[in-house]
Formats: C-alpha cells, sequence, structure tokens
C-alpha cells in the first residue's frame, strides 16, 4: 500500500513526464531549435527504429542537468557555439567517449581531446561589403576593420553576442590580447550606428546604405540569398561576401557541436547517434536546413553552400577560443561593442 | 458616516496559529526555496570580476535599467490611469466594447511586439517606404526618422503592452469607489476626482505600478532585441559569455532586493491610510454625461493605447499570416494550444487560491512572520524568468535528491528525475514567478473593503475559515479574477521557465514562436503568436461576461 501510495505521488509529479528506461528511447537535450534539428532526428528514427525525445531550451540547460544528476533522463546535449559546449566541460557534464569513427569524421581540431565533445557542422563568421560602394579587395583580414577608413561605415551586432564574442576571442589567440583590445577599440570607432539587432539586420542595414561593411555569420546570407522573400533577397544582392585572412591564418569559424550526457542510461544509442550526425548524409543535411559547412572532410557540402565551401579556415583549436572567451566578454565591456 | 475611515490594523485577537496561517507559511516557505537555491549561488566565489564590472559596465546596467523604469513608469501610468478613470466614470460611444478591449494588449508578448514595430518602422518597413515616395527621398541619409531600436523605443513598446496591469486593477479600483464618498465630495464642494477618487485608487494603481516595473526590470527579450544595456542584459553577459552563474546570481539579487526595497518604500509611505467604505455603498457613481467633442476625446484617449498594443502589432502579425498561409502545422499549432491551455488555466487557477490563503491570513490575522514570508515570496517577478528557473530547477534537484535517495534505498529501485522535467514544475515555476499578480489583485481588493465587515461576522460567532469561506469569494470575486486572468495570459506569453523546465516534446504556443522569433523569422512565428493573442481573448470574454452578471 505504502509502496503504491509512493507511485501515485511520483505519477503525480511527474504526469507527463517520460519514463524512457526502453533502450530504443534517445532522449536529447538540445540548445539548437526544433526546426533545425527534427529532419535530423527523423532521419535517425527512420534509420534505426529509435524514438527521440527531445527539450529545447537555449539557455539554463547546463543547470537542469546538473540539479537532475545521476537520475538525468538525458543521453545526448546538442548545442551551438563552443562557449555552451566548455560550459558542460567545467561542469562534469559530458561522459568521454571513445569513437574511431568520429575521431575519423571530425578533424582534432573540432573536437575536444578527451572525447567529450565533437563539432559536427560549421559557420564562418565573414565580412559582408555593399556591392558597388566598397571593392572586394579592400578588405582583406579581420583587422582592416580597425582601419580610419572604415570611419562611420560598419555595422554589427552587440559585441557581447556569442558570435562576436568568439570572433574577439579567435582574435586574441592570433594576436594577443593588447592587439585585440586595440581592434575592438577600432572598431568601435568606426561604427555606423549602436550596436543592435541581429546578423540578418546589419545586411538590411546595408541595403538601406547605413553602412558599407558589416559582420555576419554565413548562413545568414544562405538565408536571404534563397528567401522566398523577394525583399530579403534584395538585402542578400546588396552586398558580397569576404573570406577574412586568406592570405595568413583563415576566417574564424565556429561550431555546433554535441557530446554525450555523464549519466545516461543509453550511452551506445547516443554514441551511434553522434556518429549519424558526422556521416555524410547528416552533414549534407546541415548544409541543407541551415546554410551550415560539413566538419567531415571527405562529406559534400549540401549544393547550396557549395559556391562558398572552399576558403581557408581559421584552424585554431576550438577549445583555445572557449578558454579566451570570459576575457573577450571583458574587452567588450571595456571597449562598450 | 461618510468621508474618509481611517482604520487601525484589525485587533490582533485572532492570531493563533491555524490552519490557515500554518498553510500559509509551509507555501511560502516552498515558494522561497528557489530564491534560496539562487542566494546559496550567489554566495559562491565570482572570481574578482565586480571590480572589472564597476569600471565598466555596471554604472550603464543601472542607469539603462533606471532610465527604461522611469519611463515606462510614466508611460504606462499615463494609459493605465486615463483609460481606466475615462471607462469608469465617463459616458461615451462604444465604451463598454472598448472597456474590454483595452485588456488585449496584455496577450501580446512583448517580444512579438518589438519584432512587429522594428518590421513595420525601419527603412525598408511600409512606412518609411511610403515617407520615401511622397517626398521622393532616395536614402536613409537624406532623411531623419527615429530609430525604433532605441531606449524611447522600447520604452514606448513595453508600455503599450503593460499598461493593461494598472488599468485593470484600477478600473476595478474606480468601479468600487463608494457613492458616498462622491456625495461628501460634493457637498463639501471639493474636486471628486482628484481629491477623492485617485488617492482612493492608490493602491491599486501602485500594486499594478509594481508589476509594471518588476516586468521591466526582467525583460530579457525587448532589450536584447533592442540591445539597451539593462541589468537583465547584463546578467546574460556576464553568465554566458563570462561562464560566471556566481556573479550573475549576485547580480540577479542586487535587482531583486531593489524592488523589495521599492515595494517596501511604497507600503510605508501609505501604511497609515486605509479607506474602505461599507459594503452597502457600493452603488455605482452616475457616469458623467459627456459633451460630443469630449466624448471624441475620451474615445481617443482609449484608442491611443489600444492602437500601439493591439491594433497594429496584431495587424502586422495578421498580415504575415495571410502572405504565408500554410495549414501543414495545423497539428502542432493545435497541440501547443492545448498545452499552452491547460497549463495557463492550472497556474491561474493556483495562483488565485494560494494568494487568497496568504492575503487574507495576513490581512485579517496579525501574523509578522508569514506578512513577511509572503511579501517576499511574491517578489519572484522581479527576477528574470530563466534566473528564477535556474534557482527552481536547484531547489527542486535538491529535493528530488533527497526524496529519491530515500525512496532508492527503501525499494532498492532506480529512479529517473520525477520532479524535473514533469508538469507539476512547470507549473510550480509559474505559480512562484506569477504570484505576485495575485498578491497585488487581491492585496488592493482587501485594502478597499472595510475590516468592518469581517469583524461582524467573528462577532456573529462565526469563525476564521467559516468567514473566509463564506464572505470571501463574494467580496472579492472581482480582485480573483483579475489576477486569474492576468496570470492566464502571462503563463501563455511566457517564455524562459517554459523553455527550461519543461517535459520531452511539451511545446506549448510562446516555445513554437520562440524558435522561430530567435532568428527574427517572425514570419514563420505570426501563425503561434496569433493564437497566443485568440486563446487570451478567452479568459478576457469570460471575465467580462462574469463582471457585467
Amino acid at each position: 500500500m505504502k509502496k503504491f501510495v509512493i507511485f501515485l505521488i511520483l505519477g503525480f509529479c511527474t504526469t507527463v513526464h517520460s519514463f524512457s528506461a526502453l533502450s530504443s528511447v534517445l532522449n536529447v537535450y538540445s540548445h539548437r531549435q526544433p526546426f533545425l534539428i527534427d529532419p535530423f532526428l527523423k532521419a535517425f528514427e527512420q534509420a534505426t527504429g529509435t524514438k527521440v525525445n527531445v527539450v529545447f531550451a537555449d539557455k539554463g540547460l547546463v543547470q537542469r542537468l546538473r540539479a537532475e544528476g545521476v537520475r538525468s533522463p538525458a543521453d545526448v546535449i546538442l548545442t551551438v557555439d563552443i562557449a555552451r559546449l566548455s560550459a558542460y566541460v567545467d561542469n562534469g557534464l559530458f561522459a568521454k567517449i571513445f569513437s574511431p569513427k568520429l575521431n575519423q569524421n571530425i578533424p582534432s581540431h573540432l573536437r575536444d581531446d578527451g572525447g567529450r565533445w565533437f563539432g559536427l557542422s560549421l559557420r564562418a563568421r565573414v565580412v559582408a561589403i555593399a556591392r558597388g560602394r566598397v571593392k572586394s579587395d579592400e578588405i582583406k583580414r579581420i583587422e582592416d576593420l580597425a582601419k580610419p577608413q572604415w570611419k562611420g561605415r560598419i555595422c554589427t551586432r552587440p559585441g557581447s553576442h556569442v558570435y562576436n564574442r568568439a570572433l574577439l576571442a579567435s582574435i586574441i589567440a592570433a594576436n594577443g590580447e593588447e592587439a585585440a583590445e586595440v581592434w575592438a577599440t577600432g572598431l568601435v570607432r568606426n561604427l555606423a550606428r549602436r550596436p543592435q539587432g541581429n546578423d540578418r539586420a546589419q545586411a538590411k542595414a546595408i541595403y538601406q546604405g547605413i553602412c558599407d561593411v558589416a559582420i555576419m555569420n554565413s548562413y545568414y546570407f544562405g538565408y536571404m540569398k534563397n528567401s522566398d522573400k523577394a525583399e530579403q533577397k534584395k538585402w542578400a544582392d546588396a552586398l558580397e561576401i569576404v573570406f577574412t585572412n586568406q592570405g595568413d591564418r583563415g576566417n574564424h569559424v565556429n561550431i555546433s557541436g554535441g557530446g554525450i550526457a555523464k549519466y545516461s542510461r543509453n550511452k551506445k544509442l547516443a554514441v551511434k547517434f553522434l556518429e549519424f550526425l558526422s556521416e555524410n548524409q547528416a552533414q549534407k543535411l546541415f548544409g541543407r536546413i541551415n546554410y551550415e559547412l560539413p566538419v567531415n572532410p571527405e562529406a559534400d557540402a549540401a549544393t547550396n553552400v557549395k559556391m562558398w565551401a572552399k576558403f581557408k579556415r581559421d584552424d585554431q583549436s576550438i577549445n583555445k577560443i572557449a578558454d579566451l572567451t570570459p576575457l573577450a566578454q571583458k574587452i567588450i565591456d571595456r571597449v562598450g561593442w | 458616516m461618510v468621508g474618509w475611515q481611517i482604520f487601525s490594523r484589525v485587533s490582533p485577537s485572532y492570531d493563533r496559529p491555524s490552519i490557515w496561517s500554518l498553510t500559509g507559511v509551509v507555501v511560502a516557505l516552498f515558494l522561497l526555496g528557489p530564491f534560496i537555491a539562487l542566494f546559496v549561488v550567489g554566495a559562491g566565489d565570482s572570481g574578482g570580476l565586480w571590480p572589472h564590472l564597476m569600471e565598466t559596465v555596471f554604472p550603464r546596467y543601472v542607469a539603462n535599467t533606471l532610465g527604461l523604469m522611469a519611463g515606462v513608469a510614466l508611460l504606462s501610468l499615463f494609459f493605465g490611469i486615463s483609460t481606466a478613470w475615462v471607462v469608469a466614470r465617463c459616458k461615451f460611444p462604444g465604451a463598454n466594447f472598448l472597456e474590454w478591449c483595452l485588456i488585449l494588449p496584455a496577450t501580446v508578448p512583448a517580444y512579438i511586439i518589438g519584432y512587429t514595430y522594428t518590421d513595420f518602422l525601419e527603412y525598408a518597413g511600409p512606412v518609411q517606404v511610403v515617407l520615401r515616395d511622397i517626398f521622393g527621398w532616395q536614402s536613409a541619409r537624406d532623411y531623419w526618422f527615429p530609430e525604433i531600436r532605441s531606449m524611447g523605443g522600447a520604452i514606448v513598446v513595453m508600455s503599450a503592452v503593460l499598461y493593461p496591469y494598472i488599468y485593470l486593477l484600477a478600473r476595478t479600483a474606480f468601479r468600487l469607489t463608494p457613492l458616498s464618498y462622491y456625495h461628501a465630495a460634493s457637498l463639501h464642494n471639493r474636486n471628486f476626482y482628484l481629491s477623492v477618487d485617485l488617492p482612493l485608487a492608490r493602491p491599486a494603481i501602485v500594486a499594478g505600478l509594481a508589476l509594471v516595473l518588476m516586468e521591466v526590470i526582467s525583460d530579457f527579450g525587448t532589450v536584447e532585441y533592442f540591445a539597451i544595456e539593462t541589468i537583465t542584459l547584463g546578467i546574460f553577459n556576464v553568465w554566458l559569455g563570462m561562464n560566471n552563474l556566481v556573479a550573475a546570481a549576485q547580480i540577479a539579487i542586487f535587482a531583486f532586493i531593489f524592488i523589495l526595497g521599492l515595494l517596501f518604500i511604497e507600503r510605508r509611505a501609505r501604511a497609515r491610510q486605509r479607506f474602505s467604505g461599507g459594503i452597502q455603498n457600493i452603488a455605482r457613481i452616475p457616469l458623467r454625461e459627456t459633451r460630443a467633442w469630449l466624448a471624441c476625446l475620451c474615445i481617443l484617449i482609449c484608442l491611443v493605447p489600444l492602437s500601439l498594443g493591439f491594433i497594429l502589432p496584431v495587424g502586422i502579425l495578421l498580415s504575415f499570416v495571410i502572405e504565408g498561409i500554410s495549414m501543414s502545422r495545423a497539428g502542432v499549432l493545435f497541440n501547443s494550444a492545448i498545452n499552452s491551455l491547460t497549463v495557463a488555466a492550472l497556474a491561474a487557477l493556483f495562483v488565485a487560491v494560494i494568494s487568497s490563503i496568504m492575503v487574507l491570513t495576513t490581512s485579517y490575522k496579525n501574523h509578522p512572520i508569514l506578512k513577511f514570508l509572503s511579501s517576499v515570496s511574491s517578489a519572484g517577478y522581479a527576477f528574470p524568468g530563466v534566473v528564477l528557473a535556474i534557482g527552481v530547477v536547484s531547489f527542486s534537484g535538491v529535493i528530488e535528491n533527497f526524496l529519491g535517495g530515500f525512496i532508492e534505498a527503501k525499494f532498492r529501485i532506480g529512479l529517473e528525475s520525477f520532479l524535473i522535467g514533469g508538469t507539476s514544475l512547470l507549473i510550480f515555476g509559474y505559480v512562484i514567478r506569477f504570484l505576485a499578480i495575485g498578491h497585488g489583485s487581491m492585496q488592493s481588493g482587501v485594502s478597499r473593503i472595510s475590516p468592518n465587515i469581517m469583524n461582524a461576522s467573528f462577532v456573529l460567532g462565526h469563525n476564521f475559515s467559516r468567514t473566509m469561506f463564506r464572505l470571501g469569494p463574494p467580496l472579492f470575486r472581482n480582485s480573483l479574477l483579475v489576477a486569474g486572468l492576468l496570470v492566464f495570459v502571462d503563463v501563455m506569453k511566457e517564455l524562459p521557465i517554459t523553455l527550461l523546465l519543461r517535459p520531452f516534446n511539451f511545446e506549448t504556443l510562446s516555445t513554437l514562436v520562440y524558435q522561430f522569433a530567435k532568428d527574427e523569422l517572425i514570419e514563420q512565428a505570426a501563425p503561434a503568436a496569433l493564437i497566443i493573442v485568440l486563446v487570451g481573448l478567452i479568459p478576457v470574454i469570460i471575465m467580462n461576461a462574469s463582471q457585467r452578471r
């Protein structure tokens, strides 16, 4: 009777909570929106007959996983941006995985040495210039944006956004803290308006003639170029994409990635899922759905990103960039980006 | 007897611990759990981040937050009081219809309204296109147009959807002003509206304003989109940018204490004022007959905030939906709507019950500890949603660990998380976040009812419970309806707590909206956003029907 009452109480508490002791169920905590990952999950479900459950939240999943502790139902964590991956590492929430397949499919600078996380797709942080107002060879390096000739001509989103923070971290890694701060100061001096909006808004600003140069993630360009909205196409047509630092370290890239929860009861299946994401079929999907580039060098980029799949990438260890983000944020605070 | 009656607090002869005060204390302690969890997090080592923050961004965060609060306070007070007064006191065509329409902006999520306005007012939007066509301007450099993504823009946008808190509470208060006071003011040749009506509504107006300000200080969506560096934006920069949850929690606690301080100062300021009329006096004050131009003015006063907060943004959403209509996601939308409705209704019910217990017990029983606990526990609104959500998961993690460990040892079984990721915890999160609404509404309701009514019941030999059950529902029906309505529409819109605490595969309308709105894919977000607004109409209609009776 007592047992019955306790289970009744537990049942009440969980109501919709799904107990997933079945091995053919995979529980995913995702920082990526459902509409971006659903096609992958469907493909995996079809290929393996597994049922995949998802919770999407872009902030706080680290704390949820931590609070759940050993009883956590989570198997796989999917994130964007390296800083989020390293937050899981810092809190000891990832299991160490050894998978020859993952190691083979993913270049070593895009995964953790200890096998705790793996990059799954790439996005380049590129410079967009106004077609016709800026010549395509006027900006060659990201460092050029601090030059006085661009005064009042640059638009960006706020510096404290993850993408800009990681970009600045990559500059610290390449040139040192002092040089990075000088660069950020110069950039802020060159801004045409208070940093605001997202990357798409910067493209719009170029189209509007508010500025001539903007920093944006490559996939936004893909989105706008292929949009079924005529006006978004116009924004894309108003600009040209410049991959920076092609003559030296390469263009800064960030990753989306994943890892396996430390207390997952389903690690085998979880590894299988990550392996699935690193293979050709899924790698292509990243391009098709979100205009991202494959991490797997053997995988083909989807046709819609092929045009800019070949560029020199900054092969700076992603781990190093994660370590430098807090410092980058401090610089951003100091220069008021 | 007419005129202002100043009562002392109810005599403390009923303050023996009872089932009421006990329930109140236990519930309040539970509700305080997540705050305590946050204080524990904040008590950690922030790694010497404060000197850096003080030197660089913190003063800016504080200044911007205060500026935003002041601006939104002024504008939403203006919108809220003027509309409430006009519909409660004046006779003009369409008054009945406008009266209920004025609540509608509360159903529009602030993060959505920010997007729609930007879309509408920016360079490529219809307004500027038309202006350029008319005046022949060629580019943005040819003319000046106010920047919507600015402090001013944020103030207008937030006031336009937040004023209904003040409007609803003030309207209820105006309606309850006893007719006898009106006659007394006329006899003494005093301006009734300025010297009686407004001061009498002050507790209600302040309760509404407190909700508005807490909403402003905890808002993330709008300030992020408009790039206004407020304290809440700072919390996120420190937490996610510097990987420093400790310092982030410290900033959140700072904001929380600031809000508590404000509430305390206000309460002290009117501690000695207690105005209440006998129940028999609640005859409606006659509506002012208005001349044609005054009637037009009344309509205008109502239409301005209504257009800003509802007609315009919803019209823009509607145009998105019509442009790109697709029924392929109808099933998902339907399920999400059911989920939203269920959790919103449950949360509204719990908030109504819990805030009644707390406010009634603290008001009619002299219980200093409970009084303190209940005021603090209802300030969860001042925390940014996701920070509160972290408090909730941390707190329930502790409980789960304790209970789970006990059960596992006793029955030799392995358990999965049973609190976190369950719908009950989600409801618990909502209750903590929105208890302030129930509190504010009930408190202003109680302050308008003469304690003599309760005392009469006690004197007639009814005990506390019987008195509350007999007199509570009829006396506080309106306050509870207002609270339930506001909590309902707030839960429908709520985002960070829902995102973080929800079970697997549990979509609500607001999570559907967010997954697209996050990337500024406003067109795809529009159908779900519209349904939030539509479903939000249900309680508005129910409440109106019930108040009309």
